[in-house]
Formats: structure tokens, sequence, C-alpha cells
């Protein structure tokens, strides 16, 4: 295959996944069901592993493919079934009302958006750049953060947490071309991981003393 | 002159004879995919036929506007859908302004369905107005932003020319406004043509009905009128989504064999997106009344994403 045609092409399925990745993230901050959030983050981890994976292939960096697995073995299958059946045995299916409404929320998170793409215009130009998937990374930890304090749930803004690491990791992965050294991605997955355990088995124990996932009861004393 | 002419008369033939088919299929495979025979796909030009030669009935309370509306929808319908290319590249109608008349048309079109659920003074058909202009005072600018990022790519509102800008390089197609456009235009299509997660089109349940609230006082011609017009609106929108996103295989010129790909294309493509809204509407319950504007208002924020994109990597 002629390489400039090839990295054009690598360019654009980076795009598309990174922007992918976005809609799903605005999904998960209108998403009320437990069970679909996870799946949604599944599916925007999975967006990310086929980034990781077509970055590998189209810059023949063996590593990032280590990369792309242990995403997909870590953050599409292994974690979205810890959450799952976590939330299975605690039997809560709903999100109750966030602090800001659905609506507002959405409007709040296009409005990080558009902030992420501003504040990422003046690296674009820059060599090697996917055109816009910087800009989709910030704007992944700067939604995360809001569905984190927005969502009173510890399930979701564990989930929360999920996709601000998986902005950092698409600027990781989608940015330097060739992937950060792999000790430091190793590193920041095996963080995640044991954080989202330690976390799953917090939250149960929040559900158990308290009765409720709701952590705006944490203030709360318990004799 | 004639090819003009002749591209006139073969898409108005294709409008009112291929939307009601697009209406059964989906009745048919909805009902296949949950494991019910499910009526027959030419069953909605019986309907029609049936509401044709019964007889009126009319409110005493009704003035004029009940009995305009009918045809206002339909014709506005039927108008709009000869301003999108179907086959060729080359619509038959194309108004000022392109894509602000065929959004201008479709609003005129619903103003009046509204009128004539509010006409007749009955309760229900109040409700429904008022949940459809609810509805629709979100979906329609996000299917404006939506429309417009496209436009904008293109360089003109008029949708000939969109779609012959959209059928140069194919990897344009995978470019990240478009698919933000195309996700903002696919819950627009949902929302107005009264899809599952908006409105359920196989109820009369007073606390879940929108278009069909509006409807319920018509019968007879009106009613066949009105249900026609509903499933060109369908299809014009449908047709909306394929061609202008995915304009494969559309007639470039007017030669015998170049429409027939376009066509068999065509008809290929919005079974492909009819079997998305099958899915869709098989995989989801109805939302309730209020959160329906969560829904359309992330439509809404992928359409002006779209948009902003388009304009911060120029």
């Amino acid at each position: 295959m002629n390489p400039a045609i090839s990295t054009d092409i690598a360019a654009q399925l980076i795009a598309l996944l990174a922007v992918l990745m976005l809609v799903v993230q605005l999904l998960l901050v209108v998403q009320r069901m437990l069970l679909t959030s996870i799946r949604l983050f599944a599916v925007q981890s999975m967006f990310l592993a086929g980034i990781a994976a077509v970055v590998a292939f189209f810059h023949g960096a063996m590593h990032v493919y280590i990369v792309a697995g242990l995403t997909f073995i870590g953050k599409v299958m292994f974690l979205p079934w810890l959450l799952d059946r976590q939330v299975r045995r605690m039997r809560i299916g709903q999100e109750i009302e966030p602090l800001v409404n659905f609506p507002t929320s959405m409007l709040t998170c296009g409005g990080l958006t558009l902030l992420g793409y501003i504040v990422a215009r003046p690296f674009t130009s820059l060599e090697r750049l996917g055109n816009n998937t910087l800009a989709v990374a910030i704007t992944l930890v700067l939604t995360g953060i809001f569905l984190m304090f927005n969502r009173r749930k510890a399930i979701t803004q564990v989930l929360a947490l999920l996709t601000v690491e998986n902005g950092v990791m698409l600027a990781a992965v989608a940015l330097t071309t060739y992937g950060m050294p792999l000790v430091v991605e190793l590193g920041i997955f095996f963080d995640v991981l044991v954080a989202v355990m330690v976390l799953a088995i917090l939250v149960y124990r929040i559900r158990e003393s308290f009765d409720s996932m709701d952590v705006g009861k944490l203030t709360q004393l318990k004799g | 002159m004639s090819s003009t002419a002749f591209d006139f008369v073969l898409q108005t033939a294709l409008l009112l004879g291929l939307a009601p088919l697009v209406s059964g299929c989906i009745k048919n495979w909805k009902a296949k995919l949950q494991n019910r025979r499910g009526p027959p796909v030419w069953q909605v030009y019986r309907d029609i036929g049936k509401f044709l030669r019964k007889d009126m009935v009319v409110s005493e309370h009704a003035s004029w506007v009940f009995s305009y509306a009918p045809y206002v929808v339909f014709i506005s319908a039927l108008l709009a859908g000869l301003m999108v290319p179907m086959v060729s590249t080359q619509a038959p109608l194309s108004l000022f302004g392109g894509v602000l008349a065929l959004v201008g048309l479709l609003a005129l079109g619903r103003f009046f369905l509204a009128l004539g659920g509010l006409d007749p003074a009955s309760a229900f058909g109040g409700m429904g107005s008022s949940r459809e202009m609810t509805i629709a005072a979100i979906a329609e600018p996000a299917l404006m932003l939506a429309i417009f990022t496209v436009a904008l790519a293109a360089g003109s509102t008029d949708l000939s020319h969109i779609v012959q800008a959209t059928l140069g390089p194919a990897w344009s197609l995978l470019n990240p406004r478009h698919v933000l456009a195309f996700a903002a235009l696919f819950i627009v299509l949902l929302a107005e043509t009264g899809r599952i997660p908006v409105d359920n089109p196989a109820t009369h349940l007073e606390l879940t009905m929108i278009h069909e609230a509006m409807l319920l006082e018509y019968s007879g011609r009106y009613l066949a009128l009105m249900e026609w017009g509903a499933s060109i609106k369908q299809l014009v929108l449908m047709t909306l989504l394929v061609n202008v996103f995915f304009p494969i295989g559309l007639a470039a010129d007017a030669s015998p064999a170049a429409l027939g790909l376009g066509l068999l294309s065509y008809l290929a493509r919005l079974s492909l997106v009819a079997g998305v809204v099958v899915l869709v509407e098989t995989a989801n319950a109805k939302l309730r009344l209020f959160r329906v504007p969560d829904l359309l208002s992330a439509a809404f924020v992928l359409a002006s994403l779209a948009l902003f994109s388009t304009f911060l990597f120029q």
C-alpha cells in the first residue's frame, strides 16, 4: 500500500473511533440505567482498543498491540463483568436524579467539549497529531470529572473515573504515535485495575453500612 | 426539459408508491423479529384504500382548518420529498434556500397537523398537539444543525449540490463531523416519525400517544391523506439520511441503466435504515414523555458539536 494513503486512512480511522468514543461519553452522561452505563463504558473501551490496534498496525509498533490487548481484556471484558456482578448483587438498577438535570448536564458537556476543542487547537498544527484526537481526549477527561461529581451513586462515579482514564490512555496512545514506554502504560493500566477493584469492595461496604450507594449520605455519622 | 418532467413524474410516483411500502415493511419486520406473524407488507396500501372509500364523520365544532389540514400535510410532505434527490443526484424540485425550504415545508406540515388536532376541540387532540410541538421544538433545531453541517462542508444549501459533493472521495464519509451529524439526524428521524423511544406507532393508549392523538377525530378520506402524508414524511427523512450521508451508486445522468442501478442501491440502503429502525424499536422501551427531551437534547448537542467542529478545523 502507498504509505501516504495508508497514513491518511489511519488518521481518518483514528479520528472516527475517537469521535465515536466522544459520542458514547455523551450518551453516558444522559444514561440513568446502571447496567446500560456499564455496557456503554465497555463499548467506549472497545473503541479505545481499536485505536490502539490501528496505531500499532499502521506504525508497526509491536508493544502497542500489547496495550490494545490489555485494554480489551481488562476494560472491555473484566472490569465491566466485575461492575456488572456488583450491580446485580446489590439489585439497584437505576441512578437517582443527578445534581444537575439531564438536559442541562448534556448542554454543559457540550460546552466542555467546545472547551476541549479550543484548548487543543494550538496543538493541532503539530506534526503527526491525529486531527482532533487530542480534543477528544481532553473532553473525555473534562466530562468524566463532571460526571463524577454530578452523579450520586458510587458505581457511576467509578465508571466516570474509568472514562477519565480512557481519555488519558487515548492521549497517550494516539498522540505520541508510538505510545508511551510500555512500562508506563502497564503501570497506568494495573493502577486503574486495582483502584477499581478496591473501589468495588468499598462501594459494597458503603452499601452494607448505609443501605444505599448515595455518597451524599456519607456525611452522616454512624454510631 | 422533458427529462426534468420525467424526473418529476418518476420521483412523485416513487414517493407515493414507496412510502406505504416502507411503513408496511417496518411493521412486518418488527412483528417477525418479535416472533409474531405480523400484517403483510402491503397492509398499509389496503388501509389507505379502505379509508379512501369510507364516509367521513366531522365534528360539528370543527372549522375549515380541520378540513384543510390533511391536504396541507399531504402536499407539504410531497413537495419536501421532491426536493430531496432520491434515485439520481438531481432533485426534480429546487426551491429557494434548498435545505431551509425543506425544513420549512416539514414545519408547515407539522403546524397544520397540530392545528388539525386542536380544531375539533377534543381533549386528546389538544394533548397530542401540545406533545408534538414540545418534541418538535427540540427536534427541529437538531435537524437544521445536522443538515447545515453537511451543507457547510458542501458549500451549498441545495440538496443536489450537497449530494454531489459528498459523492466525492469515499474516505470523507468517515469524517468525524459526518458521524456526529448522522447520529443526531438518526435520533431526529426516530422522533419525527414517532418511533419507539419517543412515540409508539402501534398503540392508541392515551398516556403515551402523540401522533395518533392528533388523528383521532379524522376519518375516511382525510385520515387516508394524513396517514399517507405521515408515511411520505418518514420516507423523506429516511431518504435524507441515506442519500446525504451515503450517496453510493446514485445515478449521475438520466440514462435508464444508471437510473436502474441508482434505484437498486437506493432501495438497498433504504431497507438497511428500515432494518436499523426495526432493531431500535424492538430493543428499546418507550421513554416516559418527560424523558424525551433528554434524548432530543442529546441529538441537539451532537448536531451542534458537528457544526462547531466544522468551524474549528477549517
